[in-house]
């Protein structure tokens, strides 16, 4: 019998890709694992006895009182603008998330600003009531500060979660519980409540990632934890072990919160089962409840967004005519640039990733995969950390090798180390959409493109990639906004005098001059803005269109 | 000629408990139309998807015409097969015409691809619509364009999952007449799979019946219907009703009477009667027939089901003429023209 070419049925190139990519990405975690087993540096035995108490108990409060204020901010307004009609309900859906457009390190130094002698309370309570005080009306650079900074940036994912959930909890869900003579209030704690729960739950342990990932703020109102003591370990006393093991102390929080997460999700399925989703229909409330529905999201807009806005808009109309020059329009442009190829290189790797996914027969392939987006879940300051060691072990065998020299950078402390510490960090950003995108068009399209001999790389290129092209630029896009905020790993990471928006941002501010840093700020948000109104009516139409898919 | 062999093959998904597809082996002759009949998780579908090459077996060999496409780890990829496959949802490339649709899979070589995929939709009807784009279509066209898709690169054999499970019964019977015309007009061989015996009963040449992975039988209908290997092929084209009889010199004494049968002396044991409903007549007068008891009637417009029961309440099926009345009778008397005798036990 004639035999036509064959080949090995469990092999495509794909799959090989696809390993690779994955073996890169999990070096920089699996090196911070692996350093957990050297002995400490010598700085250790300092910072364990006199630091690490006050970096765990720091932590801990910033993430408590962060839950607890972007819960009650976040679902409050949720629950709102979901079910009752007031004025301006609809603008608030948008308006209230903007905040997620400004990291937490500008909104502090706003903040500082507002309440500095120079910012508008002051000035007015002077002026009008010739009230004076001695340095800030509040002081904000505290604990407490630090939460109420990174609440009001981070309540959003709050809001925005359980608000999804809440829209998909079926009317007659909410009908059944007023026909049995509950009130709004009642079916709001017996059953809209439990039921967005898992949704609340993964808001807030968003949100703590953040939180875990923050090192601006903290370090800005001088609030010790674990990432400022990374940055201390590394930068002041050069102690890269040091650092390793606040990283890895880090990541034990990290897995906390992931494993809490899941661990309340349980095996439950909140989502309404049935098909029938209609939102519910919105309650007309009094006139004294409308006026003060519309004020507390109103207070929440004003204290989260709009003031800080204007502030920054202030101090730009001030400086720009000194900031804004041509060094200016180059940091734009290198901030723009580094943002687009990261969001480019993620986009690409996470085709690959998913596409060996799709075409492969096993199981055990999408479980590996997963693992790729796990970056999203680490702070920044970890990644760098595990990202820098292997490049200077890498430079270090180069050279040793090949030069026979000892010194010299050939990755270290180049853009090169910088993108691909990107990559680790934010896979998932860009692997989400992606991943979406292929399970809506379904595999049939790809099979039948096949079938038709096609092979599976041309398949990609003529069938796959034309139907999921708005899934590929809102992952690009969401890649660049996250990109350009970045603050910490970027520090670490970046060149020797290189300078993006994020990083002189956070110089000038922390050199005295927080009204010139506004201007680059002030293109930070502009530029997040734009992919939250965009993700805002994805969202939306979800919620309104699609059937209920969040399962636990 | 054989054009397509699978011999003992064998599939199991990797959380799956149970086989799906279990030592399966059986031959198509070239040109004929086979039915995969089944009910869902009888392994039909990951037949199909054998054959494409869309998933590989754990053992067996596949060959297609002449040619060892499948056996132990090796195999060719779903792209070299030039296998033909109407997916259940169509799978229409919903950013392309019609017509780039249908030239999608057609090569160079094979000469003006516009031209060869302007006729393969002329073959199916759908001349005019070669500009619009897929969600233009109704669910009966697009399955017409699917299949213009399938057939234009010329394949060595089409496969179609469940090809009319999304049509409405109107359609149904329209449409299946239609494709089996477009089939034999291009003298292509076909397997489809589906889990309604109609389906397979007015469109197949030959059946395959598959129960839990297995292959049970794979023939002509008729002689599925007539002379089933075991009685889940037997249960699949329909009610049987089986009443037990005692073998005696002359017939078979059963709990609705006598049936004359020289054979039965045959048998020394106690048997079983196995009869289809359209295997009985009802008759008017009392002779030498079987009778019981009345239970229900139910009219189907083309026929009606007469269900009738001895005095142990032991009921059988029987199927007649729809303009037949029971009005007012209590006892019908009826009698078998074919049956088969089983061993009771």
């Amino acid at each position: 019998m004639n035999i036509l070419k064959r080949n090995y049925y469990w092999w495509n190139k794909w799959t090989g890709y696809s390993l690779l990519i994955l073996l890169l990405v999990v070096t920089p975690l699996f090196t911070i694992f692996i350093k957990l087993f050297d002995s400490p540096g010598g700085s250790w035995q300092h910072i364990a006895n006199s630091l690490l108490f006050g970096y765990f108990q720091n932590t801990v409060f910033l993430l408590l009182g962060v839950a607890f204020f972007t819960f009650l901010i976040g679902v409050s307004t949720a629950w709102l603008v979901s079910n009752y009609e007031f004025p301006g309900r609809k603008y608030f859906e948008w308006l209230l998330i903007l905040p997620l457009g400004f990291p937490g390190y500008i909104m502090a130094y706003t903040y500082v600003g507002i309440f500095d002698y120079t910012g508008p309370v002051q000035v007015f309570l002077r002026n009008n009531f010739d009230i004076n005080f001695q340095g800030s009306v509040i002081d904000l650079m505290n604990l407490p500060g630090a939460i109420f900074i990174l609440s009001i940036t981070l309540y959003p994912y709050v809001f925005l979660i359980s608000r999804a959930s809440f829209l998909q909890q079926s009317k007659t869900m909410q009908e059944a519980s007023f026909l049995l003579g509950a009130n709004r209030l009642k079916t709001f704690f017996k059953v809209a409540l439990p039921m967005a729960r898992p949704a609340i739950v993964a808001g807030i342990a968003l949100a703590s990632m953040e939180v875990l990932n923050d090192y601006g703020t903290v370090k800005y109102f001088g609030v010790n934890t674990f990432t400022t003591g990374i940055f201390r370990a590394w930068f002041s006393m050069g102690d890269v072990t040091t650092a390793i093991y606040l990283a890895a102390i880090l990541m034990v929080f990290v897995f906390l919160i992931l494993y809490l997460e899941s661990r309340q999700r349980g095996n439950r399925q909140f989502a309404a089962v049935t098909g029938l989703h209609k939102p519910t229909a919105r309650l007309i409330p009094s006139l004294g409840k409308k006026l003060l529905y519309t004020g507390i999201c109103t207070f929440i807009f004003l204290l989260s967004f709009l003031f800080p806005f204007f502030q920054l808009l202030h101090w730009v109309s001030m400086t720009y005519h000194k900031v804004v020059n041509q060094d200016f329009f180059l940091l734009i442009y290198r901030s723009f640039g580094l943002a687009a190829v990261s969001g480019l290189v993620i986009v690409f790797l996470a085709v690959v990733l998913l596409y060996a996914l799709r075409l492969s027969p096993f199981q055990w392939v999408k479980n590996i995969t997963k693992i790729s987006t796990l970056g999203y879940a680490i702070p920044g300051a970890v990644i760098a950390v595990g990202v820098m060691i292997p490049f200077l072990a890498l430079d270090k065998w180069i050279y040793g090798t090949l030069f026979s020299s000892t010194a010299g950078l050939l990755f270290s402390g180049t853009l090169f180390t910088l993108v691909f510490a990107y990559i680790v960090r934010f896979m998932a950003v860009g692997y989400n959409p992606v991943e979406a995108g292929f399970q809506k068009i379904g595999i049939h399209v790809n099979e039948a493109s096949r079938l038709l001999g096609v092979r599976s790389t041309k398949t990609l290129w003529k069938i796959d990639l034309p139907l999921i092209k708005t899934s590929l630029v809102s992952g690009v896009l969401l890649v660049f906004v996250d990109v350009l905020k970045e603050l910490p790993l970027t520090l670490i990471l970046r060149p020797f005098n290189f300078q993006t928006l994020a990083t002189k941002t956070f110089d000038m501010a922390t050199n005295e001059m927080i009204a010139e840093s506004s201007n680059a700020a002030l293109i930070i948000i502009l530029t997040g803005i734009i992919p939250i109104i965009l993700l805002n009516r994805m969202i939306m139409k979800r919620g309104k269109e699609e059937k209920p898919k969040i399962s636990g | 000629m054989t054009i397509l062999s699978l011999q003992k093959i064998s599939k199991k998904y990797s959380q799956a408990k149970d086989f799906a597809v279990n030592d399966v082996s059986f031959d198509v002759k070239e040109g004929e139309i086979l039915a995969l009949v089944g009910e869902s998780g009888s392994g039909k579908t990951t037949l199909l998807r054998l054959i494409a090459g869309l998933e590989h077996p754990d053992s067996g060999s596949i060959s297609l015409s002449g040619q060892v496409i499948v056996e132990g780890k090796k195999s060719v990829p779903a792209h070299e097969r030039q296998v033909g496959m109407v997916f259940q949802d169509y799978a229409l490339f919903p950013h392309l015409t019609i017509l780039d649709n249908v030239k999608f899979g057609i090569k160079k070589s094979m000469g003006d691809r516009s031209q060869i995929a302007k006729n393969t939709l002329e073959l199916v009807g759908l001349k005019e619509d070669d500009t619009k784009y897929p969600h233009q279509l109704s669910g009966g066209q697009q399955q017409r364009v699917a299949l213009a898709r399938a057939i234009a690169p010329n394949p060595k054999i089409l496969l179609m999952d469940e090809p009319f499970s999304n049509l409405d019964a109107l359609l149904k019977d329209q449409v299946r007449e239609e494709i089996r015309q477009i089939i034999k007009k291009t003298g292509i061989t076909a397997i489809f799979v589906t889990h309604d015996t109609k389906d397979a009963l007015s469109t197949a040449d030959r059946i395959a019946i598959l129960h839990k992975g297995y292959l049970q039988q794979i023939d002509i209908p008729k002689e599925l219907y007539e002379n089933p290997v075991n009685p889940y092929v037997a249960n699949f084209f329909g009610k049987r009703n089986e009443i037990f009889a005692t073998p005696a010199e002359e017939g078979f004494y059963t709990s609705f009477g006598f049936v004359m049968d020289p054979e039965a002396k045959k048998h020394k044991h106690p048997v079983r009667l196995i009869f289809r409903p359209e295997h009985a007549e009802v008759v008017q007068r009392p002779g030498q027939q079987l009778s019981g008891k009345i239970v229900k009637t139910s009219y189907f417009g083309s026929h009606q089901m007469v269900k009738i029961e001895d005095e142990d309440g032991k009921q059988v099926t029987i199927r007649t003429n729809p303009g037949r009345s029971f009005e007012g009778m209590e006892q019908a008397f009826f009698y078998l023209w074919k049956y088969d005798v089983e061993e009771a036990f």
